[in-house]
């Protein structure tokens, strides 16, 4: 017998009573375009941009790669919602609603520990947010989305939608109609941030979409870490969250950007990520996918400077009726470029991990160099996992290495930790954690012991 | 002691509860001291107080020995005081550091070790070491040790020898399987059993055991070694 899968029924699938301000009628149509951009009082300019992306998004057919879109019930979703009106500035004048529910994910603490900013993001509006000083200080932007496109105009209608445009793909273009929320992050020439960035994403409302957009410019020679971490609680019916993340990382500079995805187990998480590298600069991509009902997600670097280097680490963990279709993408433009990308995916209780992954190098780019290491684990014998990886090479002078592994936990690792007083499901975690450990200790402290608990749980869940 | 093939890791594998042998007949008993453990779960045993240092430890990538160790600590922290394994209280955090650190001392394990994955590359006499170090963190009742001196060098042997007289000295009881007679000059056996084709055959003292090493295992077995 299979107890209930934690995954889906874990001490976060709660749901606070609703408490909107303004919310768009079920379904998309030009007139909710219009209407959000209305309601944010948008300039002229953003306005086109969403129609003309709705327009894309209409061209575009379902894709039939990689996991099932065919069960997403568009017209039942709600594009927009604003949970208040009102803006606060500090914890204690958050709505008690909200707080509530924060306070039983932790922010607090996540806050007290090393926040250089908060910006959490409930439903689709940002409604708490408090930059400490010394990032206006050093002239770092960290501001909601929306707020950014207020304040920062001319900085915004520069970089939105350049790295991916709404052309990209029919969730690109979805996003692109409809965005709301997400980050805005600008540092400046030389700036570095020591602190991670924070942001918190949670979606409440039954058949809620949510479509936050982020864009991150980092200046030469600057560094910023972002961390972004979601949990959400539980609907009845399906859900979806389809998101943007551009980044550009100007000569010399490095960005690092943290995810942990947690969506319930009905959320279709189809999130595009691109990040621009120029000139001897560092992009990295942290992504662990542990929630969700099906994630199509592929962090990506386009390299297009002498020397730039870009890392991907994908952790995706698959429990009963998940698909994780996760990996990496890496574009050689430039010469002299590096890439890694490092994927882990564990499947257990009949779940399914998917790596997918593509390595590019043009005809410019000479000597680039590759490596692309996936592992799989299965934890029983009736998951699933499988490899889907490209190359395409189109210079000689290049090098390019690729290891690939499946492995299943063998009973004799189990009766040796089993030995020294581990029951199975504990035994089974321990090895689960062990295997995807080098990529959890890149992950921010508080992340990973959650990462580790979740496991933990995933695993008592799978053991009859 | 036995030939090869006889049983001696099997019977070791079957007292921990491996679930690859099937333990037959109403009158075969496992016990630790009066209690039972004949139908209880690998990990319940080992909370009784049974320990297993494996002939081949397996590799377990991305854990720790003081992650395992302090795991495996943790789990005996609170059943009742009967349920204890000897000598084998809680600790804190800094108890079990200061703990680890003297007792990997006293095998010589480099602190480097402590730090890598479990099992995995490492030299065989360097896991025999870690093996011996856990089983003198978690302090058992009883101790059974799978050919912890095959592949050991004089001075390891020294080592590994020195940890089975200490646990015994704390009242650990000791089984240790061996095909050579060297480790039984460092660590004095009270009695030496031989197991041929599954059974046990003849029980002795440490003058079987060089009994053994003059005239082999003709003796006990018709099988041809």
């Amino acid at each position: 017998m299979q107890s209930p899968n934690p995954i889906s029924d874990y001490k976060y699938g709660f749901h606070k009573p609703e408490n909107y301000a303004f919310k768009s009628k079920k379904g998309l149509s030009k007139s909710v375009v219009e209407e959000i951009s209305y309601h944010k009082n948008e300039p002229e300019w953003m306005k086109n941009f969403r129609l003309e992306a709705l327009d894309i998004y209409y061209s575009k057919k379902i894709p039939q790669w990689g996991g099932d879109l065919n069960h997403i019930p568009f017209d039942d979703i709600t594009y927009y919602m604003s949970p208040t009106d009102r803006k606060v500035n500090s914890w204690k004048d958050l709505p008690k609603d909200i707080k509530d529910t924060y306070d039983r994910i932790g922010i607090p603490e996540a806050e007290k520990k090393f926040l250089g900013g908060v910006s959490a993001q409930y439903e689709s509006e940002v409604v708490y947010k408090s930059i400490q000083k010394t990032l206006s200080a050093k002239g770092v932007i960290f501001l909601d989305m929306d707020s950014g496109l207020r304040q920062y105009p001319d900085l915004v209608k520069e970089y939105f939608g350049t790295i991916i445009p709404p052309v990209d793909n029919k969730f690109s273009a979805l996003n692109s109609a409809v965005w709301s929320g997400g980050s805005f992050i600008y540092v400046p020439k030389g700036i570095r941030v020591e602190l991670p960035l924070q942001a918190y994403f949670r979606i409440n409302a039954a058949n809620m979409g949510q479509f936050e957009r982020t864009l991150i410019i980092a200046d030469e020679g600057s560094f910023v870490h972002y961390v972004e971490g979601c949990t959400a609680p539980i609907y009845t019916t399906d859900s979806l969250h389809a998101a943007v993340v551009e980044i550009i990382v100007k000569k010399g500079a490095r960005v690092r950007y943290t995810t942990i995805q947690n969506w319930s187990t009905n959320v279709y998480n189809l999130v595009t990520k691109r990040m621009r590298v120029e000139e001897e600069a560092v992009g990295e991509w942290i992504d662990g996918n542990l929630g969700s009902k099906l994630t199509m997600k592929y962090p990506s670097v386009y390299l297009v400077g002498k020397g730039a280097k870009g890392e991907i680490l994908s952790v995706a963990v698959a429990g009963k009726g998940q698909h994780q279709d996760a990996g990496g993408k890496a574009i050689h433009v430039a010469p002299y470029t590096t890439s890694k990308i490092t994927s882990k995916s564990v499947s257990s209780a009949g779940g399914r991990t998917s790596y997918r992954g593509l390595i590019q190098m043009l005809h410019s780019a000479k000597k680039a160099k590759t490596k692309v290491v996936c592992d799989a684990l299965l934890v029983d014998d009736f998951s699933r996992s499988d490899t889907y990886p490209t190359m395409d090479i189109r210079h000689n002078d290049i090098q390019v290495e690729h290891e690939a592994t499946v492995s299943k936990i063998g009973n004799d690792q189990l009766f040796y930790l089993q030995s020294r007083g581990l029951k199975k499901a504990d035994a089974e975690a321990m090895i689960v954690n062990g295997f995807i450990e080098p990529i959890v200790k890149e992950i921010p402290l508080e992340y990973a012991v959650e990462l580790n608990r979740l496991i933990q749980m995933e695993m008592e869940g799978s053991v009859g | 002691m036995g030939p090869n093939g006889s049983g001696k890791s099997t019977l070791a594998g079957s007292l921990m509860g491996n679930e690859t042998y099937k333990v037959k007949g109403e009158r075969l008993k496992v016990k630790v001291d009066d209690k039972d453990i004949t139908n209880l779960k690998t990990e319940e045993r080992a909370r009784e107080g049974l320990f297993l240092a494996f002939q081949n430890p397996i590799a377990v990538p991305g854990v720790t020995v003081p992650n395992l160790l302090r795991t495996a600590l943790n789990l005996s922290k609170n059943p009742p005081e009967s349920k204890r394994a000897v000598n084998n209280p809680a600790l804190s955090f800094s108890e079990f550091n200061k703990r680890l650190l003297t007792t990997s001392k006293q095998f010589n394990i480099p602190q480097e070790f402590l730090k890598r994955s479990l099992n995995e590359e490492f030299s065989g006499g360097e896991k025999k070491k870690l093996e011996m170090l856990q089983a003198v963190m978690l302090k058992p009742k009883f101790a059974i040790f799978d050919e912890i001196d095959t592949g050991l060098d004089v001075d390891a042997l020294k080592i590994i020898a020195r940890g089975i007289l200490e646990l015994k000295k704390n009242g650990t009881g000791i089984i240790v399987i061996t095909h050579y007679n060297r480790i039984l000059k460092y660590a004095q056996p009270d009695y030496v059993h031989i197991l041929a084709d599954g059974s046990l055959v003849e029980t002795g003292n440490k003058s079987l055991a060089l009994e053994i090493e003059k005239n082999g295992y003709k003796k006990w077995t018709n099988k041809i070694l």
